[in-house]
């Protein structure tokens, strides 16, 4: 074949221009990290990361939403361990009020201990965790035991508005898995209160005593609720135990569809400059002294 | 009898001819690096000889020859090959400008990506999350209108650079059209200078030339074919004629673009493509007046699928001179397909977000039935789709609870943010991410596909280009080494005289002097 300088030289120059070509798209692997930047890099790998992305994206979310329901549960186990330690001093008291030698003026006494009590119950009620009563239901703004109100006290159920005060709360931690985070105990401290609001009504020695098997099943009621909690904490960890691996598992795939080996990238590049290198020293070559050099 | 100065005669042909040949040489060196350029060679022939035959012509033993004169300048060059290199040129100008639409496409999508319209809305379904987790949050409900304006954004910026691109090849369409019938005058003036020329006996290799290089440049635009009519004349039989191309149509068809003088004249149907409003018309096909004087109207179905031309207007869009269900026209192209596709995500996404999100009953004072659309029900389609101003100036009317006046019920934030694994039916079943996502593959595979086509067609072309370029351009040692052999001729040619001189030399002046 006839080869003459013209095809030397635009030879030459498609050679570098496609070893310039290579080296841009090593570039743009090596400073995105992706061995894919565009659908037509590779449109299954696009697609699969695409999915990839939506899975991290979302399993993220949930893992957020469990700090969520952590705090929902854990707010609400420390409210009723107050609760508890509240319901055992004044069981202590009743006790105390149901010994047929105190006198009229020391059941007053405890009396008003016991007052101070329920009121600290009445606030239990309304415990807050950030801006939201957990114990009122869904109507999370409006304080479960309403002193504003004439009478003050609890929701009354039977309105059909305060029907939110007995509803769940359900956070999303899964697709299509919810966990309830509030406790609906609203009965339980309408409960706790009608027994002080008995005693305070007429506080005799038979009160007291029959105030004491109250709360003492009160008591009981506030630990089945604890258990509860308890039991949608292991539940919740379970469930983060099972997203963190999750996490692990859709980061780990999207990486592997998507992420560049840096030392394959790199090598491959090396390569690339070598086979560039020796081009334009080819290329210094071609374009060679002719014929008209040496004729003289 | 030959005469006594015949021999300088031969000779001084001998040093005429390698002239030519040595200025031929010059040429070609000048002409290294022209595009387009065929090296040229003279074909050199001996002249009759002597006698010359004839009744009357005397006898002698030897047939004298007379020397050398230069028959014709001639390009070397195959025009199988330029057959070749056109076929090729055609593929690679219909795929190289798919993989420039496409990857435009891809640039706008930005897939996959930290901004792309999958992560804006991964960051709104996000946000609704956060919102089902707090929804009394105030916080929470901008995030989640923010996010939803994000969206919003997302499907209006990639809907309008679309439209841009789009018009720009409406604009790019006008400007090929355009480019056409410029080739075509010009090869039909070259025409009308080489039939001017050859009838004298002349090869007017650099309008050849010329003319095969606009020639060219029309293949990578139009599927061509071409044939020659030899002039009149004293044309010589290696003179080439003037061209006439036809353009091939997909059922056989041929339409005359040039031929002698004349030349064909294309244009957009409807023209312009883009009106002055900036919408762009679909193209239908378009309107050719042939050389022969016939109009041709070929719609967009009758091109073959060869050339920029046709690619510009696969990407454009065309009318299909059809109609669906409700009588609208149907448009297909790769751009009119992708917005389509994008209108319809964002109506599905639209119509089943505000569905689900009317049911909702936002935070006192807008606790009581709600009603109120998230999206702005008016922006249907991606290039309007917008949140509803309502909920933005106050976004207490977000419908977050199923209930009212519960502001801890998230209800229907939590089915809003479901929404995001929801099959919509108007999706064929798809949920909005995985139908785009398919969207998104589907126009991957596309670009593969056009742009291993390209890489390709690039090869086979650059290797008739190397083909050619062997048999056709200058080499510089060749041509060094024929200007040395000419060269060598020439000055043989005129030491040749100085024999012939001293020979005259000896008749004229060494003769008939005896006994002087």
């Amino acid at each position: 074949m006839r080869v003459t300088q013209s095809m030397l030289s635009s030879n030459m120059l498609r050679n570098l221009s496609a070893s310039y070509n290579k080296m841009g798209k090593l570039q743009e692997q090596i400073t995105t990290g992706k061995k894919v930047n565009r659908p037509s890099d590779d449109p299954v790998i696009v697609m699969k990361g695409m999915g990839y992305r939506m899975e991290v994206d979302k399993v993220a979310q949930f893992k957020r939403n469990l700090g969520e329901v952590n705090n929902y549960l854990d707010s609400s186990d420390a409210a009723l361990d107050q609760v508890g330690v509240a319901l055992k001093r004044a069981g202590e008291l009743v006790n105390k009020g149901a010994n047929g030698t105190l006198t009229e003026d020391d059941r007053e006494k405890i009396m008003s201990e016991l007052n101070q009590i329920r009121e600290q119950i009445q606030d239990m009620a309304n415990t807050k965790s950030g801006d939201k009563y957990i114990f009122s239901g869904t109507k999370t703004g409006s304080p479960l035991y309403d002193k504003n109100a004439t009478p003050p006290g609890y929701p009354d159920m039977t309105n059909p508005d305060n029907a939110g005060f007995g509803k769940d709360i359900n956070i999303e931690v899964f697709d299509g898995v919810s966990l309830k985070v509030n406790t609906n105990a609203r009965d339980l401290f309408s409960d706790i209160d009608d027994v002080f609001e008995t005693l305070a009504g007429n506080p005799d020695q038979a009160a007291f005593s029959a105030a004491m098997t109250s709360f003492e099943e009160q008591f009981g009621e506030v630990l089945t609720m604890r258990a509860d909690i308890g039991a949608r904490q292991n539940r919740s960890e379970m469930m983060e135990n099972r997203l963190e691996s999750q996490e692990g598992a859709a980061k780990k795939q999207m990486s592997e569809n998507e992420d560049i080996e840096y030392e394959k990238v790199i090598t491959d590049m090396i390569t690339e400059e070598a086979i560039h290198r020796a081009a334009l020293s080819v290329g210094a070559r071609i374009i060679q002294p002719s014929l008209v050099d040496f004729l003289r | 009898m030959r005469s006594s100065f015949m021999g300088l005669e031969t000779s001084k042909r001998g040093m005429f001819t390698h002239q030519s040949a040595l200025y031929t040489t010059g040429h070609n060196i000048s002409n290294a690096n022209t595009l387009g350029y065929s090296r040229q060679r003279v074909n050199m022939e001996s002249t009759s000889g002597y006698p010359g035959v004839g009744l009357n012509s005397g006898t002698m033993p030897g047939f004298l020859g007379t020397g050398v004169q230069a028959g014709s300048i001639q390009r070397v060059r195959d025009s199988f090959v330029d057959q070749q290199y056109r076929q090729e040129a055609n593929k690679f100008g219909y795929w190289e400008s798919q993989t420039k639409a496409i990857s435009q496409m891809e640039d706008v999508l930005a897939e996959p990506s930290a901004y792309g319209l999958q992560k804006s809305m991964s960051e709104f379904w996000q946000s609704l999350q956060d919102l089902a987790v707090n929804p009394k949050d105030g916080g929470a409900r901008s995030v989640v209108i923010r996010r939803g304006e994000a969206v919003a954004d997302s499907f209006n910026y990639i809907h309008k650079s679309l439209k841009d691109i789009q018009t720009n090849l409406g604009k790019e369409i006008d400007v090929t059209t355009g480019e056409v019938n410029s080739i075509l005058q010009q090869i039909s003036e070259l025409n009308e200078q080489i039939t001017n020329v050859e009838p004298n006996g002349y090869l007017p290799n650099d309008l050849y030339d010329a003319r095969d290089v606009l020639i060219d440049q029309l293949s990578s635009i139009l599927p061509i074919e071409t044939s020659y009519e030899k002039s009149g004349g004293r044309a010589l039989a290696i003179a080439e004629g003037t061209v006439t191309i036809t353009l091939k149509m997909k059922n056989g068809d041929k339409i005359e673009l040039v031929n002698r003088n004349r030349f064909a004249t294309l244009g957009t149907d409807p023209n312009p493509l883009v009106a002055v409003d900036g919408s762009n018309n679909p193209i239908s096909g378009l309107t050719i007046q042939s050389s022969d004087g016939t109009k041709y109207t070929p719609e967009h179905v009758d091109f073959l699928d060869h050339g920029q031309l046709k690619s510009l207007m696969n990407s454009y869009g065309y009318d299909t001179q059809t109609v669906d269900a409700n009588g609208d026209k149907i448009i297909k192209g790769l751009y009119p397909d992708m917005i389509a596709e994008l209108n319809k995500m964002a109506k599905a996404f639209v119509k089943e977000f505000n569905a689900i999100h009317e049911l909702g009953y936002g935070l006192p004072p807008n606790d009581a039935a709600n009603g109120t659309p998230f999206f702005d029900p008016a922006g249907l389609e991606a290039g309007s789709i917008k949140v509803n101003s309502d909920i933005i100036d106050d976004p207490t009317k977000l419908g977050a609870s199923g209930a009212p006046g519960e502001e801890g019920n998230s209800e229907i934030a939590k089915k809003l943010a479901d929404l995001q694994f929801g099959a919509m039916n108007d999706l064929d079943g798809a949920t909005i991410q995985d139908y785009y996502k398919g969207v998104i593959g589907k126009l991957g595979v596309d670009g593969r596909q056009a742009e291993n086509n390209t890489l390709n067609s690039a090869t086979l072309l650059g290797a008739v280009e190397h083909r050619r370029a062997s048999i056709s351009s200058v080499s510089l040692d060749e041509e060094m080494t024929d200007m040395i052999r000419f060269q060598q001729a020439y000055n043989a040619s005129a030491r040749m005289i100085t024999v012939v001189d001293e020979t005259l030399d000896k008749i004229i002046n060494g003769m008939g002097v005896v006994g002087r």
